[in-house]
């Protein structure tokens, strides 16, 4: 069995906040543990408040764990700085802020290569315009502005980006709930696509039950930061045993 | 960089055009004299403006208008000067205080605001009183009053950049800090700097003009536009006419800079981030 | 409460201009929630905007009638707009901070556009669900989380008591988390005005849950409008029909979702 690009064993997270004699804790996540595996899609579906923006951000080595360790194809992360350069990377929910209005396209898609350091100026070049070709969008928008282009155009762009060092790991926050509708509908087919041709380890943080059970393999519902329930995600095509659960797929327009 | 945009508002514009006339004038009088030499006696003191002397002269008999512009010449220049240097160190302090936060922003906002609260007038008289009066304590002493405003802009907007996704991403795409500030908030606070630049420059000229009328800032035979004021203030008058035109020529230039601020500032709320 | 007949705009800038409305008839009951749904670059946001004539740079009215609660709009002078505006109309744009003035506080906009002092201000914070009114007044926009800054939007567009409340996408902007939450005290705020509300999304679910009525857009044109019900689960419209097969929800487990393009 290979390594799962992440493991999380009994990760937590509690902030310490207010001055240093009035002091209030809010564990934002409770001791949990995860595998996130190549080729998966794991999904966790939760409100404001339910933990999920931390888990994100502890997948993405923003910010350290209270309790527990987290382990990158086996090594302790977040390790030293630089060494996971281009093994992870992230799709966001805003599409108008994901990419630097003052570069151009092949400029952004290039980034994460150039930081990583490993590829000549060539190199990089034909890999920006094999990415565009993989998120189906046409190869001269490379050479035009964010400002120049639609939010799914934009959402298209920043996946370019995040496939272009072949990480291991992708986290996507809400990353499609920007988007028109129909437009959705496409982001998510290609999310899908992709996740079978390359195989990346993905972690898609939503709050539409809709989306989750579309996208995902598995699927964990967070509630105050806990995992309240875990499931196949198709099984939420049906409605759930769990309350919690339950009221999410109502709250997502599901079983009305 | 994109490209800087300015309002096309016909005020602006004619405010932009103004300008570009006054700074040529000043410039063709500085190579080539065509206005006259500003320190050479002209004609009879105090006369008033005529066909040969269309400002008239002061109490020395030199000719205004070649002294007039020569002074157009002298603040805008002290002033830019002053303006570029804090628009440097400004902005340096302000995007590191804006990025990083934390206990650097507090540290950096608390000088900026103690330089802040000084009345600028006071803090002007101040260091030409440590300094020699001249030009240089002139230049000093815009710099630091102008410099806590641009920290101030600066930091604000670079706090709004830097909480972006796209700052992010390259954090999570394993930039430093120092990439980040300089490849993706840099070039998204360019037009808050240069507009608050610009405005910086008609204040400063305002602070210049107010120490050289003091008789602190630019001394003789140099001439700023206000210490022209300072020298017709006896003269007033006999010889109003000193008075009058470095002071409507003093009004006008910093009216039109600031019109230009306006327009810059138009511009760039046009586009982006 | 509002009707439209044959509304005509087109957007006017640098480079000429191109019709964006052509001809939309649209009539909202009164007291109902009226929804007109479409994608981007439906034209949904412009027929916000020409409703109540805003001076939104370029936007040009060729022809068409605005009839609010038996008054022309389109025909009014600058004055009567003013004061249909303040008086009968409110509106909430999709982005909360840039509909606030970022130099004043909280408290001070609540007075000025809404006459909301004191107490009354604290409560109808409160009443939005706002947990600590007193600091949200005295913050400026940039201090305070975009649901907020939105929520406080909502007060001042219901503080007026307005007869018709136009919502342009008006939680696009905000944390997917959070939007159920501020449409949810939108509809109420606006059912205990006793307003109608015109609420533009693109959200079908939203339009599901809230509206009444709905107005489908495509292309500068409303291409079918009905009670939600009909129109959502038997659309007459080609364009109705292609929009609601795009969206995922209503697909089996493991099937593909496909969107088809349509010609405009």
């Amino acid at each position: 069995m290979t390594l799962p690009a992440l493991t999380l064993t009994a990760v937590g997270k509690t902030y310490r906040m207010g001055p240093p004699w009035a002091r209030r804790t809010i564990e934002a996540l409770q001791p949990l543990s995860l595998n996130l595996a190549r080729g998966e899609m794991t999904v966790v579906i939760g409100e404001s408040g339910s933990g999920k923006t931390t888990l994100a951000k502890l997948c993405l080595g923003l910010i350290r764990p209270s309790t527990g360790s987290l382990a990158f194809n086996g090594e302790t992360f977040p390790g030293q700085p630089g060494r996971l350069r281009g093994r992870l990377a992230a799709v966001l929910q805003n599409p108008a802020a994901a990419l630097n209005p003052a570069l151009k396209v092949h400029q952004s898609i290039a980034e994460p290569m150039r930081l990583a350091g490993l590829m000549s100026h060539a190199e990089i070049g034909a890999r920006v315009a094999e990415l565009l070709e993989q998120v189906r969008l046409p190869v001269a928008l490379a050479s035009r502005f964010p400002a120049e282009l639609s939010g799914g155009q934009r959402q298209r762009v920043t996946i370019a980006r995040a496939l272009s060092t072949t990480p291991d790991l992708i986290v996507f926050d809400e990353a499609v709930s920007a988007l028109d509708v129909s437009v959705q509908a496409q982001v998510l087919n290609l999310i899908d696509d992709l996740k079978r041709q390359v195989g990346f380890a993905g972690l898609f943080i939503t709050h539409d039950v809709a989306v989750a059970r579309y996208i995902g393999d598995r699927a964990l519902v967070m509630r105050e930061g806990r995992v309240e329930a875990e499931m196949v995600a198709r099984d939420l095509y049906h409605p759930a045993e769990n309350l919690y659960a339950r009221g999410l797929q109502t709250a997502s327009g599901l079983f009305e | 960089m994109r490209g800087i945009r300015f309002s096309r508002d016909p005020l602006s514009l004619a405010a932009a055009a103004l300008l570009v006339v006054l700074l040529f004038c000043g410039l063709l009088g500085a190579l080539t004299g065509v206005f006259g030499n500003p320190s050479a006696l002209a004609d009879l003191p105090l006369q008033p403006p005529s066909l040969s002397q269309p400002f008239g002269t002061d109490n020395l008999g030199r000719s205004l208008l070649a002294r007039t512009v020569a002074a157009i010449q002298q603040s805008v220049l002290l002033s830019t000067a002053a303006v570029l240097i804090a628009t440097i160190v400004g902005a340096a302090f302000g995007l590191v205080a804006g990025y990083v936060g934390g206990l650097v922003d507090d540290v950096i906002g608390r000088l900026a605001d103690t330089l802040f609260s000084f009345p600028a007038i006071v803090l002007a008289i101040l260091i030409s009183a440590l300094f020699q009066p001249g030009a240089a304590s002139a230049i000093a002493a815009v710099t630091l009053i102008t410099l806590p405003a641009v920290i101030r802009v600066v930091r604000a907007e670079a706090m709004a950049v830097a909480g972006r996704d796209y700052v992010v991403q390259s954090r999570i795409a394993g930039a430093s800090a120092l990439y980040a500030m300089i490849v993706h908030v840099a070039p998204n606070i360019l037009g808050a700097v240069i507009v608050q630049a610009a405005y910086s420059i008609s204040f400063g000229m305002i602070i210049e003009s107010g120490i050289s009328f003091l008789g602190l800032g630019v001394q003789p035979p140099a001439a700023s536009l206000g210490s022209l004021l300072f020298d017709a203030r006896p003269y007033l008058p006999l010889a109003p006419w000193l008075v009058f035109v470095p002071g409507l020529v003093l009004a006008l230039t910093i009216l039109s800079i600031n019109l230009v601020g306006d327009g810059l500032k138009a511009g760039f709320e046009g586009s982006d981030a | 409460m509002l009707k439209l007949t044959d509304l005509v705009v087109d957007y006017v800038g640098r480079k000429g201009g191109n019709r964006v409305l052509h001809g939309v008839s649209l009539a909202v009951p009164r007291g109902a929630v009226y929804a007109v749904v479409g994608e981007s670059g439906s034209g949904k946001s412009t027929l916000a905007a020409a409703i109540g004539r805003l001076p939104v740079p370029g936007l040009t009215p060729i022809s068409g009638t605005i009839e609010l609660d038996g008054m022309r709009l389109d025909t009014a002078s600058e004055g009567e707009l003013a004061a249909v505006r303040r008086d009968l109309l409110g509106y909430v744009f999709q982005d909360p901070v840039a509909s606030l003035d970022p130099t004043m506080t909280i408290g001070r906009q609540l007075v000025l556009a809404a006459g909301l002092t004191g107490k009354r201000a604290v409560g109808a914070l409160a009443e939005l669900g706002i947990r600590d009114p007193e600091r949200t007044l005295a913050s400026h926009p940039h201090e305070i989380s975009g649901g907020m800054a939105q929520r406080v939007a909502i007060a001042i567009a219901v503080a007026r008591r307005p007869r018709l409340i136009i919502a342009d996408e008006p939680t696009a902007a905000l944390d997917a988390s959070v939007r159920r939450q501020v449409l949810d005290l939108l509809v109420a705020q606006c059912r205990a005005a006793d307003a109608t509300m015109l609420l533009v999304t693109h959200d079908l679910e939203a339009v599901r849950r809230y509206a009444d009525h709905v107005a489908v857009m495509h292309a500068g044109r409303v291409v079918e409008a009905g009670p939600t019900r009909a129109v959502l689960d038997s659309p007459s419209a080609h364009y109705t029909r292609v929009l609601l097969a795009s969206t995922i929800g209503h697909e089996q487990p493991g099937e593909r979702v496909v969107p088809t393009e349509v010609a405009p």
